[in-house]
């Protein structure tokens, strides 16, 4: 079982609001991470990645493991470049860099994913989302967030 | 810690306890609400506004005309009922230093009595006690009800704040007072000249470290007037800023003329002090 979840800080409880920003993407990922198992492998391409894995991995009552894993969680997302607003402001190229991820995470350009500041690194194992159960598919924020579950 | 004012009980957060006054001569508002209808209108607003308690007073603080028990009661018990009546949810407190008044007005469903005089009348414990209310320990250093500080010295004017307040708050319990429904209050300007009343603030912290919440009451008064050389309409500025100061030492509760106002001021200091999350923060971390 492999999920994927954006690597989201406002995920974190440190990060925590009255009013949560985030929580429709919350229950998403939260509904994903439990459908991993008990023990968790989280792969994610950097340490603010790791740390919002490993807080869905704990909010779902699983363990974070190194190897002997029932799941693994992959930790990333599509451009913070897709609005005005978005925290790289607007890329006219950041919306059709989103829409090839979403067909196909087999060879990303990774230059391109760094300029659009996509945390694109880990993605490209992943099967194509048509195959996957896509929880969360949007970007509220001027980021590209999916949740999505892959049953092998 | 748990607050509990008669029938409400409350957590860490803080609350604000509107003035409303039933008094042809307050020194804020001058009257405004001193006719039934403008008092509920008065109650009305600050409900919106969001405030837990309304903290209603027949009798101004500062000298004037002497207002019998009979008078004070007549200004303020069927309003209460009303009050009462109308808003069950609302924390009815009464600003009274009279045992006499205080049975009066928690018989018909007042929950805290605001004794702003510091225990003048020593049976307004019992009164707290027997209608299981909550009770405001005030220090005045002593002075009777309705006078002005002049030439009051303090060898150390928070320590005897804290003396005084602490002291009340223990005979408030030996009578039965729940420990819980115990609050104190240093009484800015009340026997304090505004040397006082400052240091008092800047030293808050030392009240809130003995355990009992803290109420303030600073609302637009003389030290913050004298301080900035302004008018009592002018004073809104001083009064957050000393709000401010009040709330990083952790006061629980803020006796206002101004809810929203302070609302806001509290709330930021509360955040910033690391006891409330942002409302709604996605900046920078979405």
């Amino acid at each position: 079982m492999i999920a994927l979840v954006p690597g989201v800080p406002a995920l974190l409880p440190a990060y925590a609001s009255l009013q949560d920003p985030v929580a429709e993407l919350r229950a998403a990922c939260l509904s994903a991470v439990a459908r991993l198992g008990p023990r968790v492998r989280v792969v994610a391409s950097g340490p603010s990645g790791l740390r919002v894995g490993a807080a869905l991995v704990a909010a779902a009552s699983a363990e974070v493991v190194g190897e002997g894993e029932t799941g693994v969680l992959v930790v990333g997302n599509g451009s913070a470049k897709r609005t005005e607003k978005a925290p790289g402001h607007l890329d006219p190229r950041a919306e059709a860099f989103d829409a090839g991820l979403r067909a196909s995470f087999a060879d990303i350009d990774l230059a391109l994913a760094e300029e659009l500041w996509a945390d694109a690194a880990c993605l490209g194992g992943l099967p194509p989302l048509a195959e996957a159960d896509v929880r969360y598919d949007d970007a509220p924020f001027g980021v590209q967030y999916w949740v999505a579950v892959w049953s092998r | 810690m748990q607050v509990k004012l008669g029938r409400h009980a409350f957590g860490d957060e803080p609350l604000m306890m509107a003035i409303v006054n039933r008094t042809p001569d307050s020194f804020f508002d001058k009257g405004a609400t001193w006719a039934e209808d403008a008092a509920f209108a008065r109650v009305a607003e600050v409900v919106a506004q969001g405030a837990e308690i309304v903290d209603i007073g027949g009798i101004k603080a500062a000298p004037g005309v002497e207002i019998s028990a009979a008078e004070e009661k007549d200004r303020v018990v069927d309003f209460v009922a009303q009050v009462r009546e109308t808003y069950p949810d609302l924390v009815i407190s009464v600003d009274t230093w009279r045992a006499e008044v205080g049975a009066a007005v928690c018989e018909v469903g007042a929950d805290v009595l605001n004794d702003a005089w510091g225990g003048a009348d020593p049976e307004l414990v019992d009164v707290a006690a027997q209608y299981d209310a909550a009770i405001i320990c005030t220090h005045t250093g002593g002075v009777t009800p309705r006078t002005r500080p002049y030439r009051i010295e303090y060898d150390d004017v928070v320590a005897a704040a804290i003396a005084d307040t602490v002291a009340y708050a223990e005979r408030a319990l030996a009578a039965g007072v729940a420990r819980e429904s115990i609050v104190i209050d240093p009484a800015h300007d009340f026997g304090k000249n505004t040397f006082h009343s400052l240091e008092v603030t800047r030293r808050l912290g030392e009240m809130v470290a003995t355990g009992w919440p803290v109420l303030v009451s600073l609302s637009n008064k003389d030290f913050v007037g004298e301080t900035l050389g302004l008018e009592v309409g002018e004073r809104l500025l001083g009064t957050l800023a000393a709000t401010s100061v009040c709330a990083l030492a952790g006061a629980r509760i803020y006796r206002v003329h101004q809810v929203v106002e302070t609302r806001q001021t509290v709330d930021m200091v509360w955040s910033i002090a690391g006891r409330r999350p942002p409302l709604r923060a996605i900046r920078g971390i979405q």
